[in-house]
């Protein structure tokens, strides 16, 4: 068994070798930094020579702990990801579904291309773009007014309870389509003999999407679901950072613009990295969580 | 009908999406392009300095007289870091670099962070490869990180070493003021102006100016703005008379910098609140002339007669609303708007333009007390122990800083950009037109006067400034008179950094920008004073006491270094 997997690995080496660069890289951004995790007990320093700095214990960690602030900012990061999640998740999906049922190639290309440019515009510009959209000048006052669903200008980005939907839209908007790429890759890999099958069955449209292309993608399906769970302590620091301001802060201090507020700006390098510590371990036990959950229900997880 | 509506968007929307890719990319790639630009110039770089040593060893003495940077100006190339983003001039495109790097022999290579300025300097510091000469900000944390890693040269021990005639050039006042405890100064800011200086010649630093747009501000028969009655009677007419400008609603008003500068420390200097009292420094945040001008502005929010666009705003929004004056009054800078100023000036509606007027003032009526510029100036240049020439740089440094220097970089080349007029420079006629008509066009093919600003000396070169046009001359005079010149050493009390004090900071600041909003959208004045109170039993909590005590230790010792 295990001779036969050397032997195939050596047959493919050219293909096996093109994975080596991805590994490297790994190697070097990932694992290497794992080790200056070390700082997050230090009092650490940039001007003095690295583990030159006294080690403090948990000290950092207790400091934020302590802090409203960061609870503050657990809170938003949750609510954000759990929008995004649970009315989020399936976006991409249904979207790569309905291109599927294209029956025109050239349209199905075209509309592909047109969603997924959003993806490749910076969130410095997107963002800007949306505080125009959103400000009292903006096309959703004018529209919300024109359509007699609000009778004056309203500032959407003075109210922190909107913060939340305003990131959770923006990024549909924005990354609908290229989120919905790896699906539509997944979907292009499916048997056609098995929906020439179906049909000579007598299964319709409708239940050919279901029994054939969603159990299909249903591996690729349960594995974003993982890695998003697992992600669901992170956010999307460009665009919060983008939108946030001094009104709507209290919603929309994430957990990474709190590391940023309390610990990069102030150049309190150990306490940012004390932070990023323990979120990483929440993240991977979500992760191990998530993938439990997934085998159990599914049978299908990453490992 | 809606289909055809949606149909029509479609194409529209994806040209408009198509469109903003090709500038993205457009942008994209023309940033990789200068990269490599960078790449290629740093390995010549290595190439040239080879040569240059070579050329060094021919004997030269450097004096206590003469200027040193004349004794080799063989060519070499000086990295220099200019800690502004959104500084965009180039070394090498404009006439005066040309004729500088000529001179000297000495070509910059100006690099500008992509983001911040303190962390992409902390990022290098890390990595140990530092730009030969460094400018950032005399406030930003990684300057002391710099000096107390031991990163940048101590500029005494070069000039000592390479080129004496820097004690001549640098003036005492300002080495002094950056010396450290360990007898070293590591950096030589620009815009540095000393009391002293000012009381003498009138002309300070202050920026900070109370502008309202002029047609409005005639039209309503010139209303008392300083009492909370007038400003809210002007706010009043003009929500009242014109709420709309070309169209689109006037904004009533704007504070640059948002809460922590317009609505805090300019605000303060307005109503003239004391820094210190009988010697103790004084907590200007609780001064009830603030607090009744923070009520102020609650009420005119409830009102409905200030929005809080000044609060959520973006730069980029910011500054559409100024090119077209819809805001009525701002607490800014005037400097902001030396470009503004003169175009709405010219513009079709040419009253449209801002003037200084008194906004803003305490219970007693005084005139405002205005930040005017201190010994600390704007930014300050050091020389980074990275660099492989520190004698070239250290001499190049002090031809800046000399009167010479000092010409060549405001000036020019005589005869070419400027003419001796009786014993006195002056920029030529044509080039002191593009002042007022195409700043960017004189900056950018010429390179002079506030191109590059890095070494300004205030006191050399202010006396070779072409006259201002009236637009803009008028804030600054106006800025000039209120300006409070014995403040300077006020400025920037506060403790900075990673310390557990700098931290206390940190977060009662942080924490006093969020309150700040709350304050104004309050629905009445008990609900103010609540929310006042809490933010002040927070900031006890996060530990206010120890920020005071640091600022009174931090003015007790910029009073002594005064007092030598």
């Amino acid at each position: 068994m295990l001779q036969g997997r050397i032997r195939t690995f050596v047959r493919q080496w050219q293909l096996q070798s093109m994975v080596i660069p991805g590994i490297i890289w790994m190697f070097i951004f990932c694992y290497i930094p794992m080790f200056w995790l070390i700082i997050a007990f230090m009092d650490y320093s940039i001007a003095k020579p690295m583990l030159s700095s006294p080690f403090v214990g948990f000290k950092h960690f207790e400091d934020f702990l302590t802090d409203d602030r960061f609870w503050r900012s657990i809170r938003n990061t949750l609510g954000m990801s759990s929008i995004k999640l649970v009315l989020g998740f399936a976006i991409p999906i249904v979207f790569s579904l309905l291109l599927n049922e294209i029956r025109s190639v050239r349209m199905k290309r075209t509309v592909q291309t047109i969603s997924y440019l959003p993806h490749f515009i910076a969130w410095t510009i997107f963002g800007g773009i949306m505080l125009n959209w959103l400000g009292e000048g903006g096309v959703i006052n004018q529209l919300a007014i024109g359509l007699g669903l609000q009778d004056r200008e309203v500032l959407f980005n003075s109210e922190p309870k909107y913060f939340w939907w305003i990131t959770f839209f923006s990024d549909v908007l924005k990354e609908t389509g290229w989120s919905a790429i790896i699906y539509i890759a997944a979907i292009a890999g499916i048997d056609p003999a098995l929906y020439e099958a179906a049909e000579l069955d007598g299964a319709n449209r409708w239940q050919r999407m279901w029994h054939i292309t969603i159990q299909s993608i249903r591996p690729t399906i349960a594995i974003l679901f993982i890695l998003a769970v697992a992600g669901i302590l992170g956010s999307n620091f460009d665009q919060i950072f983008m939108l946030k301001n001094n009104m709507n802060l209290k919603m929309a201090e994430s957990l990474d613009l709190y590391i940023y507020n309390m610990g990069l700006v102030s150049g309190r390098y150990s306490f940012s990295t004390a932070v990023l510590f323990a979120r990483s371990i929440v993240a991977l036990w979500l992760l191990l969580m998530a993938n439990y959950a997934s085998k159990k229900l599914s049978g299908d997880g990453i490992f | 009908m809606p289909m055809k509506r949606i149909k029509m968007i479609k194409p529209f929307m994806a040209l408009t999406l198509s469109m903003i890719l090709t500038l993205s990319m457009a942008a994209c790639s023309g940033s990789d392009s200068n990269e490599n630009e960078n790449k290629s110039e740093s390995s010549t770089d290595t190439g040239t300095t080879k040569t240059d040593d070579a050329t060094a060893t021919a004997p030269a003495t450097p004096s206590a007289e003469e200027a040193a940077w004349k004794l080799d100006t063989s060519p070499i190339e000086l990295s220099w870091f200019v800690g502004a983003s959104w500084y965009a001039h180039q070394w090498g495109d404009s006439l005066n670099s040309k004729y500088i790097t000529e001179k000297t022999g000495v070509n910059v290579k100006l690099e500008v962070p992509s983001g911040d300025a303190n962390e992409q300097l902390t990022l290098m510091m890390t990595s140990g490869q530092l730009p030969d000469l460094i400018s950032m900000g005399s406030w930003e944390t990684a300057v002391k990180k710099l000096w107390e890693g031991d990163q940048v040269y101590a500029l005494n021990e070069l000039a000592d070493k390479y080129d004496p005639y820097f004690y001549k050039v640098a003036g005492d006042g300002t080495l002094k003021w950056y010396k450290q405890p360990n007898g070293n100064t590591y950096g030589i800011p620009n815009d540095s102006y000393s009391p002293n200086l000012m009381h003498e010649t009138g002309m300070t630093a202050a920026n900070q100016t109370f502008l309202v747009r002029k047609d409005l501000y005639e039209e309503m028969g010139k209303p008392d703005l300083s009492t909370p009655e007038g400003f809210l009677g002007a706010l009043q007419t003009l929500k009242d008379k014109y709420s709309t400008y070309k169209g689109q609603p006037m904004s009533p008003f704007f504070a640059q910098g948002n809460v922590p500068y317009g609505m805090t420390e300019y605000l303060q200097n307005l109503l003239a609140i004391p820094y210190e009292k009988d010697g103790k420094v004084y907590d200007r945040m609780t001064d009830p002339d603030y607090i009744k001008w923070l009520k102020t502005f609650r009420s005119a929010y409830e009102k409905g007669l200030l929005n809080a666009d000044f609060l959520v705003d973006s730069d980029q929004q910011v500054e559409e609303k100024t090119n077209n004056a819809r805001y009525f009054m701002m607490i800014r800078e005037w400097t902001g708007m030396a470009a503004v100023n003169p175009m709405l000036a010219a513009s079709a509606n040419p009253d449209s333009y801002y003037i200084a007027v008194d906004g803003p003032q305490n219970s007693n009526g005084d005139s405002a007390k205005l930040f005017p510029g201190n010994m600390d100036g704007w930014m300050v240049t050091m020389i980074s122990k990275s660099t492989k020439n520190p004698e070239r740089a250290i001499r190049f440094l002090t031809y800046l800083a000399s009167e010479e220097g000092q010409r060549d970089l405001f000036l020019g080349k005589e005869g070419e950009t400027w003419d001796n007029v009786g014993g006195k420079p002056e920029l030529k006629t044509d080039l002191v037109n593009l002042v007022n008509t195409d700043i960017e066009k004189l900056e950018k093919e010429y390179g002079v006067l506030d191109t590059y600003w890095m070494m300004r000396n205030p006191v050399i070169v202010n006396q070779w400034r072409p006259e201002k046009s009236p637009v803009i001359k008028q804030m600054e005079d106006f800025a000039n008179a209120q300006a409070d010149i014995d403040s300077g050493i006020y400025k920037g009390l506060d403790p900075l950094g990673d310390s557990e004090v700098a931290v206390n900071w940190a977060k009662i600041s942080q924490n006093w920008q969020e309150v700040m909003p709350e304050l104004i959208m309050a629905k009445d004045d008990a609900a103010f004073d609540k929310i006042f109170d809490s933010f002040l039993s927070r900031r006890d909590k996060y530990g206010f006491v120890q920020v005071m005590e640091y600022r009174q230790t931090e003015l007790d010792a910029r009073k002594a270094k005064m007092a030598e």
